[in-house]
């Protein structure tokens, strides 16, 4: 009966019921595809950065992180690999073998990351063949191969198919010494690794360094949207802890993760804003609802109607207004998430050359992540309940007879 | 002598709200027992709907004690005021007061609703009502469908719902024709005199006044006569 009442009651003025939830609908809307496209770039560029360096997750020696020396390195295991890749949310392995060296091209040197790869893994997950600009890819993980970052080869004044000299410390003290063949220069998205970053075939690096089937690093890429922290209270559940430690992109790209942190509190603010002014209008449209009924409020007491049914009343009529808002919100947004995510829309001019430069997809991508459309209804949702206390409130506080006489 | 069904003791109030207080009730005495058809009158401002109201348990006294049915409901909290009134005391608006969006099955079976009767009792209650006041084929009509006596009659059903032992009616023929006022004094007589419903109503209206069985006049707050007679 009271869920009939508070329907009937907000159908009596049926063009400020609707002029509200037009309201109601037009801020989820808004909300939801604001949160979708900032979302999707947000994912989309964790995606370019980990992919080409750290992985969402990184498995080391356990001590690795806090002195990253080829020293503390561990075995390549088979069985680890076959673990991590039975979590479903896993998607890609991606085995690294890191170090630094002094890198010299005829007259030129300068110190490098030098990155052992396996070039087949890389390809699959995350097609650094792709960013080749000059040259080939490799073409076996033992060939003595080099793929170097476009801005190393303009400061060695390097080419394709010319040869680099590395010296470097390998495994337990070893020396690390050798010449590379350049097959290919690599166009990357970040420009600090465009300038010294040199790839090398996972084996050639492990021979380089004397550290056969050693690794320092096992990325995992994750689906997108998978929950990183789930993801690697998973992945610490199947391995020996005491062996190896897990850390997370945000943990090995804090700055990243701040970067996205401060720039997100911006567009909360800007949905804040969103959310109060439609709260005013759903506000205002409780007060008229409750007030224009203040004789009617005082009659139901009379008649033996306790306050608290009545301030429910209010309540429900106050969700009913949001929830037909958000419905059609929700719908909406879908609607518009789905239609950017099947046609997205392209960069163009100069923005694409600057996406490109950047190594990102010159696209904008749409989050289709369902947690954004949940919690924008559950926002409004709370909202409405939260507004209607105040009136909620007048009702708990009236008395019949001044009702009755009003 | 029958059963005291309300028993108001030095009932005054004063409304301090304003510049200078307002003294609406000044020690009135009322004794009225069950099965009574009461009519109180006298000039607008002399304190007849502020004695309806007290002994409605809509408005406290500033002071002194109102008893109706044995409980003296002046010392009643708020929700257990509430009850009461649902269990024991019918209203009936001077302008009718019905929910606008309900129809008149709906607006009589709502007071049945919040004394938890079950659907199958509410709808035969409901349609024994409606036939009391001789409003069965409008049970599917909201307020604004029916004529103001039809909207009073559906008033008074829906004062009959809960069977209550008295009804407190302000005014009930101030917004109707001599017809349909005449009409429902006769359910009102009838319910009285069947139902043994005690009665108590505001009024300025010959009619109303003519059909009590005791008229009890107020003048500035005070009663001023209390009169048995024989109804016309």
């Amino acid at each position: 009966m009271f869920l009939k009442l508070a329907w009937l009651n907000i159908w009596r003025n049926g063009r400020r019921t609707m002029i509200t939830v037009a309201s109601v609908f037009f801020a989820v809307l808004l909300a939801i595809t604001f949160r979708s496209v900032t979302d999707g770039v947000y994912e989309n560029m964790i995606h370019n950065v980990v992919s080409y360096s750290s992985g969402y997750l990184q498995i080391h020696k356990k001590g690795y992180w806090d002195e990253q020396s080829i020293d503390n390195s561990f075995e390549a295991d088979e069985e680890l690999s076959k673990n991590l890749l039975d979590n479903p949310k896993v998607t890609g392995l991606m085995p690294r073998l890191e170090t630094f060296a002094l890198s010299s091209f005829a007259d030129k040197t300068k110190g490098v990351m030098v990155l052992g790869i396996d070039p087949t893994s890389e390809k699959k997950v995350n097609q650094l063949n792709e960013k080749v600009v000059e040259g080939i890819y490799f073409e076996s993980n033992s060939a003595e191969q080099i793929l170097i970052g476009s801005g190393l080869a303009e400061q060695l004044n390097a080419k394709v198919n010319d040869t680099l000299v590395l010296i470097g410390q390998g495994y337990h003290a070893s020396s690390a010494a050798g010449k590379f063949n350049i097959v290919g220069i690599l166009k990357l998205g970040s420009p600090e690794l465009n300038s010294n970053v040199i790839y090398m075939p996972l084996k050639t690096s492990q021979y380089l360094h004397g550290a056969e089937n050693r690794l320092t690093s096992l990325s995992i890429m994750l689906g997108k949207t998978s929950d990183l922290e789930s993801s690697k209270e998973a992945i610490e559940s199947v391995i020996d802890t005491e062996a190896y430690e897990v850390m997370t992109w945000k943990q090995m790209m804090p700055e990243m993760d701040q970067f996205i942190e401060a720039d997100s509190s911006g567009h909360y603010i800007v949905i804040g804003i969103l959310y109060i002014i439609i709260s005013f209008g759903l506000f205002g449209t409780l007060l008229m609802m409750t007030f224009e009924r203040n004789r009617e409020f005082g009659i139901l007491i009379a008649i033996g109607m306790k306050k608290h049914l009545l301030a429910y009343v209010i309540l429900l009529e106050s969700i009913m207004i949001s929830l037909m808002g958000c419905l059609m919100g929700v719908l909406g947004g879908t609607l518009i998430v789905h239609l950017l995510t099947e046609y997205p829309v392209q960069f163009s001019g100069s923005l694409r050359e600057v996406y490109e430069d950047y190594g990102f997809e010159p696209i904008i991508y749409f989050s289709g992540n369902i947690r954004i459309f949940i919690y924008q209804t559950l926002i409004v949702l709370v909202l409405a309940s939260l507004l209607s206390l105040y009136p909620g409130f007048k009702v708990l506080r009236l008395r019949p007879v001044d009702a009755i006489n009003s | 002598m029958g059963k005291t069904i309300i028993d108001a003791h030095n009932v005054s109030k004063t409304y301090k709200e304003t510049a200078v207080p307002v003294r609406a009730l000044q020690d009135v005495h009322l004794h009225i027992e069950e099965g009574e058809f009461v009519a109180l009158v006298g000039p607008s401002g002399s304190g007849k709907s502020t004695l309806l109201n007290m002994i409605g348990g809509l408005d406290e006294p500033t002071s002194g004690t109102v008893y109706v049915d044995g409980v003296e409901i002046t010392k009643l909290p708020e929700n257990k005021l509430i009850d009461f009134r649902l269990q024991n005391i019918g209203f009936v608006f001077q302008s009718f007061n019905l929910i606008p969006v309900l129809t008149s099955r709906e607006n009589i079976g709502f007071v049945l609703q919040l004394q938890k009767v079950s659907k199958k009792d509410r709808e035969k209650r409901v349609l024994e009502l409606l036939r009391e006041v001789d409003l069965e084929e409008k049970i599917d009509s909201r307020p604004g469908e029916l004529s103001g006596g039809q909207q009073q009659r559906v008033a008074v059903a829906r004062a009959l719902a809960s069977k209550p032992k008295i009804i407190l009616a302000d005014e009930p023929t101030a917004n109707l024709d001599s017809k349909s006022a005449s009409n429902l004094l006769d359910i009102m007589a009838k319910l009285n005199k069947e139902e043994k419903i005690t009665f108590l109503f505001s009024t300025h209206d010959q009619r109303v006044i003519e059909k009590a069985r005791r008229v009890i006049t107020l003048v500035d707050g005070k009663v001023d006569s209390d009169v048995n007679q024989k109804p016309t």
